[in-house]
């Protein structure tokens, strides 16, 4: 199936794409990594699978592949958003990092200012100009 | 696809606010109707009783009614210390962990499924024994944490009570149910499960992993002290390195269960020769845990996490380093008693073509004057001449029959054999990167950075010429060309100019921590990118061969439960720059976990 745009920012998208090397454009708009995420082994560069924009929709893998000890559940995510990539992330991590540390809503990421780290933010006032100051914690 | 409601802060606030204080206070009651351990270690019964009320058959509350790895028990002190203000002299911390690995540890056959734990190998897990409880506990921790415990039913309940006394939003995040109770029959039938999460959680843990099982009693029945002096015959693999084989000896660390060791390898693809020495502790009679160092213990520090299978001759795990214990190497020691043994050949896949080639056979205990009549490669390799041999490695000039027949060929030297020890093929058909997904996190500033190495491994297709169908020749690692390219989840956010870098043996190198004012809205350098490796044909005109990965390069962890860890900036993937201690550590006992069996 041919790519075919369908508005002028998918024409932009569409060589904005072919401009990224000799993958398929298809590959790369593949959306979550699933299956065929290693899909250009040795397969036809030329080919033109092309999914995206225009007539059915790709088939989404049911769960993405996500490396152990990522955490996508909690929104926004902490290594990795719903979709298994980074672009749906809180950022930069700073701006929302007290937060997560008060709330204690990443227990296994964020100091907890419950009951581990109290005083974490101690010398640091605004994490996103003062974040050189805080330190990992060892609980 | 199954929609799990996802948990924002909004809805968190809108949940606290509507259930008010649900949470529970838990006590420590005496779990008289069921049979836990009595504890025999004075110094746990003279510093923990406090706490932990001991009964008259000297079962201590809590303690008693559980069993863990060593690092889970490890932990526990940690939490003791840190949160509960006991105080331990770090010989004391030590001596606790041993006694209670050692008395209510798991076997080896409740450890297997849980090894990749403690080996702190990155690799995709599915608990499949029940999906709704896998999603109620992976919510902040890896699967690895819990099925690597025995519990009695209340010691799970209290489990749960703690982890809701400590992070009171489990509730929310996982422990509650996110709307109505279910009143319709599930899809089979029958009636509506209407527990909470956690409550079907306590019950399925406490059936599947109770305090007392048949392997822990029949482990702990034949249990004893390991006898591992001698000489091992080492063989492994370190992506980016390739494979390696060695030796390992074995003495006496003066005391029991405790060993000192030398180990001296060779990685035949680069020639680098690298000699360590180190010591180990072994807990519950087989979970060896130790460090090594290449000269002095501010070089080339690694953790050693190895599993001694019964019978005593065969070790295996995983020795590793790094901030986030992400760089390491599989092991496997098998145990050196008289009889050669054949570790591995160089170059392993064979293609054919060409004429006479070197080989190199690695193993130990290789009689003197071998010749050529003792070794057998299989049909269709011929040993022409030995071209230098001695008791651990053996170099042999050898010629491929035009004819022979793609496949594995078991070697056999002298007495020695291994399977599929040689690939016989007629071409690399493709590649593929391993790890399929790879994480990095950035750092270097302030948080240690993760680095992720990658690989490249090479097959033949095969009989049948189709890809990934059984009867693929994997051909083992191959040297590529890395590169990065564009993973397009956001419009012209042009990640690779900011996650990092790969260097020519496919370690990735993330960018520095904080926010980047060069960056659209200060972002981070976290980004998504291909890891693309391509393999140059030089024969016959064939396209350039290519495969790839996702990496996804993220933030760090500013929380690490890990003890055993010493952290640093990580600027560099150097060994000698990771072992430096820096601040913000809780104070501890960090007995290291084998570091110093004394």
């Amino acid at each position: 199936m041919a790519l075919k745009p369908i508005n002028r920012k998918a024409d932009r998208m569409v060589t904005y794409l072919a401009n990224q090397g000799d993958v398929p454009p298809a590959e790369q708009m593949a959306g979550p990594v699933g299956p065929a995420a290693g899909a250009v082994e040795g397969g036809d560069e030329n080919a033109e699978d092309v999914v995206a924009l225009g007539g059915r929709l790709p088939e989404v893998p049911e769960i993405p592949h996500i490396p152990l000890g990522c955490s996508l559940v909690f929104a926004p995510g902490w290594e990795v958003d719903e979709a298994g990539g980074t672009a749906g992330l809180c950022q930069p991590v700073e701006r929302d990092l007290f937060d997560c540390h008060l709330a204690c809503f990443w227990p296994a990421h964020v100091p907890d200012q419950l009951n581990h780290s109290p005083d974490w933010t101690g010398k640091c006032a605004a994490a996103q100009n003062d974040w050189r100051k805080l330190e990992m914690i060892f609980p | 696809m199954v929609h799990r409601p996802r948990l924002t802060r909004a809805r968190l606030l809108a949940g606290l606010l509507a259930a008010g204080s649900f949470v529970a206070a838990s006590g420590a009651s005496a779990q008289s109707d069921e049979e836990g351990f009595p504890i025999e270690h004075e110094t746990i019964r003279a510093r923990c009783a406090a706490c932990h009320l001991p009964d008259s058959e000297g079962r201590m509350s809590r303690i008693s009614f559980e069993r863990k790895t060593p690092e889970g028990w490890q932990g526990s002190l940690q939490r003791m210390i840190s949160l509960n203000g006991v105080t331990l002299a770090p010989e004391e911390a030590r001596e606790i962990v041993k006694y209670l690995s050692d008395h209510q540890g798991l076997a080896p056959e409740e450890l297997r499924p849980g090894l990749f734990e403690v080996e702190k190998r990155m690799i995709d897990h599915r608990y499949l024994a029940d999906t709704d409880v896998e999603f109620t506990c992976i919510q902040c921790h890896s699967m690895g944490r819990v099925i690597t415990q025995r519990r009695t039913h209340e010691e799970w309940e209290l489990l749960m009570s703690t982890h809701r006394g400590y992070y009171p939003l489990a509730d929310f995040q996982a422990f509650l149910r996110m709307g109505p109770t279910p009143d319709q029959p599930g899809p089979d039938g029958e009636p509506p499960d209407t527990r909470q999460p956690m409550e079907r959680a306590v019950d399925h843990l406490s059936e599947v992993f109770p305090l007392h099982t048949p392997e822990w009693a029949a482990w702990s029945a034949t249990m004893r002290p390991p006898r591992l002096e001698g000489t091992w015959v080492m063989s492994g693999h370190q992506p980016g390195r390739g494979a390696l084989y060695g030796t390992v000896t074995m003495g006496g660390g003066g005391e029991q269960d405790a060993f000192v060791t030398r180990a001296s390898y060779t990685f035949p693809a680069t020639g680098e020769t690298v000699t360590r020495r180190g010591r180990g502790l072994v807990y519950t009679g087989y979970q060896w845990r130790g460090r090594s160092f290449e000269s002095d213990e501010a070089d080339g520090a690694m953790r050693e996490v190895m599993v001694v299978e019964r019978g005593m001759n065969e070790i295996s795990g995983r020795w590793f380093r790094g901030d986030y214990d992400e760089i390491g190497m599989d092991v496997r020691l098998t145990r050196l008693a008289g009889s050669p043994v054949v570790a591995g050949v160089h170059p392993r896949a064979l293609q054919l073509g060409g004429g006479e080639r070197e080989v190199r056979i690695f193993g130990a205990g290789f009689a003197d004057g071998v010749g050529p009549g003792d070794v057998d490669l299989g049909p269709g390799l011929t040993v022409n001449r030995v071209v230098s041999a001695s008791s651990e490695e053996i170099a042999l000039n050898v010629t491929l029959a035009p004819d022979a027949v793609p496949g594995g060929r078991d070697v056999f030297v002298g007495g020695a054999s291994l399977a599929g020890a040689v690939i016989v093929h007629d071409g690399i058909d493709r590649i593929q990167v391993l790890p399929r997904t790879g994480m990095a996190r950035v750092g270097g500033i302030v948080f240690p950075k993760g680095y992720q190495q990658f690989e490249a491994v090479a097959f033949d297709d095969g009989r049948d010429g189709r890809p990934s169908s059984d009867d693929d020749l994997e051909l083992g690692p191959v040297e590529v060309d890395w590169s990065l390219e564009e993973y397009a989840a956001t419009f012209d956010d042009n990640d690779i100019e900011f996650v990092g870098s790969i260097d020519r043996t496919g370690l990735f190198v993330p960018a520095a921590d904080g926010p980047n004012p060069d960056r659209d809205r200060n972002r981070n350098n976290v980004g998504d990118v291909w890891v693309v490796a391509t393999l140059a044909q030089d024969d016959n005109g064939d396209r350039p061969l290519r495969a790839r990965a996702h990496l996804v390069v993220t933030v760090p962890l500013y929380l690490l439960f890990d003890p055993g860890a010493n952290v640093s900036t990580g600027a560099s993937p150097d060994p000698a720059a990771s072992s430096n201690g820096r601040g913000g550590r809780t104070p501890g006992p960090n007995p290291g976990m084998g570091g110093s069996p004394k």
